[in-house]
């Protein structure tokens, strides 16, 4: 078994009766024993590869082992700045993201609003019935798509009588990527909010009602704030996993067109490592990337601390 | 006072069955293309175009063409391989993390949680290449070893695992220690039958997205096409438009996560519900 030694173990700050320094290490090891295994696969497989991207952005390499990395300083960074590519990515990514909102926040905000009343076994059902999506694998879901799209005799086109070519053409390619992500999504985001509002207790609401707050005034001033929390991490998924959660869809329904019409930021760090072999530029497009959902994220977790309205 | 009571409950029955509405609703919409799946599948090869809702009269016929093209057993068998030894391995090293994370207090200890928790904020692109160069170096690319060992340690796991240990009684540890019991059966004797049924929720969860996984196998297995996801990926593009066998094969990738939800929904639901993150 490999395993990376993860610093030496340090002992308790105090100790009652002053051991030996070698007991004291010893009685302080454990925890970093048990950390062990998992700190040595996240050393090898997340932090060794970050730093080694964050190298190999200073380096021009097409992926041959045979030839040499050539250091070029900031070339490649300079370079992605001055293609249009990354740009455009960037901003399809924020319309997808922008396309997933409803999906993930809005839509299942309204319909639990107008569901609280249903209970019991009638909900389960109906919650497992949305929840499915979820489940399925997303090539199984690329496939059931491309049939439920296809413009010969897919179901969407001959119900809708119209006899468009959904995920070859710019316009509306994008959408169908939205759409069909969101409905993966839609179940979760339905459940979350969900178990958001069967966690705000009544009593202000009653207490609200009893001094003459209509329906929509407790809803808008009482329960909404209540569910600030849920809505914000909903809306802190979206934009850090939208990206993720289109990737294999692109991969295999569109392969990032028609024109690049489907290129986000992460299939556009996929293609210029591995269709275009130039890893110094996938990998200084990774950093850039890397950098700035660190800073989105870090953001919006500032922003629910201070924004959220904690229910004491 | 009777009009007005009346009047009430009618507008709460009102809310209950448009409550029950937006909910039927949208739960055949998101089911529709599930069900189309299936009912495509089980269509005779000459009704794969039709629009009736009841595929009938049933055969399996697609089924048996993919199975003549593709060695759907092999698939099933590597793929579950995979999501098992995946789900295991993250659960042995989550548990143990977790376990260190919650019974002692040490240095570096918030830093360390750190480095699991972060694990999130690093997208699978930014270290796909040096992980391919490492495997290639291994000698481990095209094997199903080369797609489960960069997988076995998820922060995911420590981070709901810990959750769970956290809320557990520090006195039956302190008790165990008393007794004279060692951490590691302290872990074993104590704290994992108590967290059973959290373990189990997580277990399922893992499974289900190990089974799913399709990024680092696409990477790994570039010339096998070994799993499931990736022979159906290959079906596609050799058999693109030929629907009944394509949907059968899909229906096989989804069949054995659906049947696992059928028997245990309420588990998968909350596991995904708490971990909030896939």
């Amino acid at each position: 078994m490999l395993m990376e030694i993860t610093g030496p173990p340090k002992a308790p700050p105090v100790t009652a009766e002053r051991p030996s320094p070698l007991r004291r290490v010893l009685r302080g090891a454990p925890p970093y024993l048990y950390l062990a295994p998992g700190l040595a696969l996240l050393v090898i497989w997340t932090y060794r590869p970050l730093t080694q991207t964050a190298e190999l952005s200073f380096h021009s390499w097409n992926l041959l082992p045979t030839t040499p990395m050539v250091p070029v300083g900031f070339a490649n960074y300079e370079r992605l700045l001055d293609l249009p590519d990354l740009g455009q990515a960037t901003l399809r990514t924020l319309v997808v993201i922008l396309g997933l909102l409803p999906f993930s926040v809005l839509i299942p905000v309204v319909v639990g609003l107008l569901s609280r009343q249903v209970r019991g076994r009638g909900k389960a059902v109906y919650q497992a019935m949305v929840f499915a999506p979820m489940l399925v694998a997303p090539v199984a879901s690329a496939a059931v798509w491309r049939w439920l799209l296809d413009p010969g005799g897919g179901a969407v086109n001959r119900v809708l009588g119209i006899d468009l070519n959904w995920l070859y053409e710019t316009g509306s390619a994008q959408f169908s990527i939205i759409v069909i992500t969101g409905w993966h999504i839609l179940g979760f985001a339905v459940l979350v909010v969900s178990a958001g509002l069967a966690g705000i207790s009544g009593d202000y609401g009653d207490a609200a009602s009893l001094d003459g707050a209509s329906r929509w005034q407790i809803t808008r001033w009482i329960t909404l704030p209540l569910l600030s929390p849920t809505l914000v991490f909903l809306t802190l998924m979206t934009v850090l996993l939208s990206a993720q959660w289109t990737f294999p869809l692109i991969d295999t329904l569109t392969q990032g067109g028609p024109a690049d019409s489907t290129t986000n930021v992460y299939y556009l760090l996929w293609d210029y490592s591995f269709h275009s072999y130039d890893a110094g530029l996938g990998a200084a497009a990774g950093m850039l990337l890397f950098a700035g959902f660190g800073i989105i994220a870090a953001g919006l977790v500032w922003l629910a601390e201070r924004l959220s309205f904690h229910d004491n | 006072m009777d009009d007005r009571t009346d009047t009430v409950g009618g507008a709460a029955r009102w809310r209950t069955i448009r409550g029950h509405a937006v909910l039927a609703v949208l739960g055949l919409l998101c089911v529709f293309p599930i069900y189309w799946l299936y009912a495509t599948s089980l269509r005779r090869p000459e009704d794969v175009y039709e629009l009736s809702p009841l595929p009938w009269p049933l055969s399996t016929q697609s089924f048996t063409d993919a199975a003549a093209k593709i060695d759907v057993v092999g698939l099933l068998a590597n793929t579950t391989l995979v999501a098992l030894l995946t789900a295991l391995g993250q659960l042995l090293t989550g548990l143990l993390a977790a376990y260190a994370f919650a019974a002692w207090r040490f240095r570096f200890q918030r830093l360390l949680y750190l480095a699991f928790v972060g694990t999130w904020l690093v997208p699978f692109q930014v270290t796909m290449l040096p992980n391919y160069v490492l495997l290639f170096q291994m000698g481990l690319l095209n094997t199903l070893a080369g797609v489960i060992i960069p997988t076995l340690c998820s922060g995911l796991a420590v981070l709901m695992l810990r959750q769970h240990m956290e809320s557990f009684p520090k006195e039956l540890l302190e008790a165990a220690r008393m007794d004279g019991r060692s951490s590691w059966t302290t872990l074993w004797t104590v704290v994992v039958p108590n967290l059973r049924p959290a373990l189990a929720a997580l277990a399922i969860l893992l499974f289900v997205n190990g089974w799913n996984e399709y990024f680092w196998p696409a990477m790994v297995l570039q010339r096998s096409n070994d799993v499931l996801q990736l022979g159906l990926r290959s079906f596609m593009g050799t058999e693109g438009n030929d629907w009944g066998p394509l949907m059968a094969l899909a229906g096989l990738a989804c069949l054995p996560v659906f049947l696992l939800y059928l028997v245990l929904q309420r588990h998968i639901v909350n596991g995904f519900v708490r971990s909030g993150l896939k």
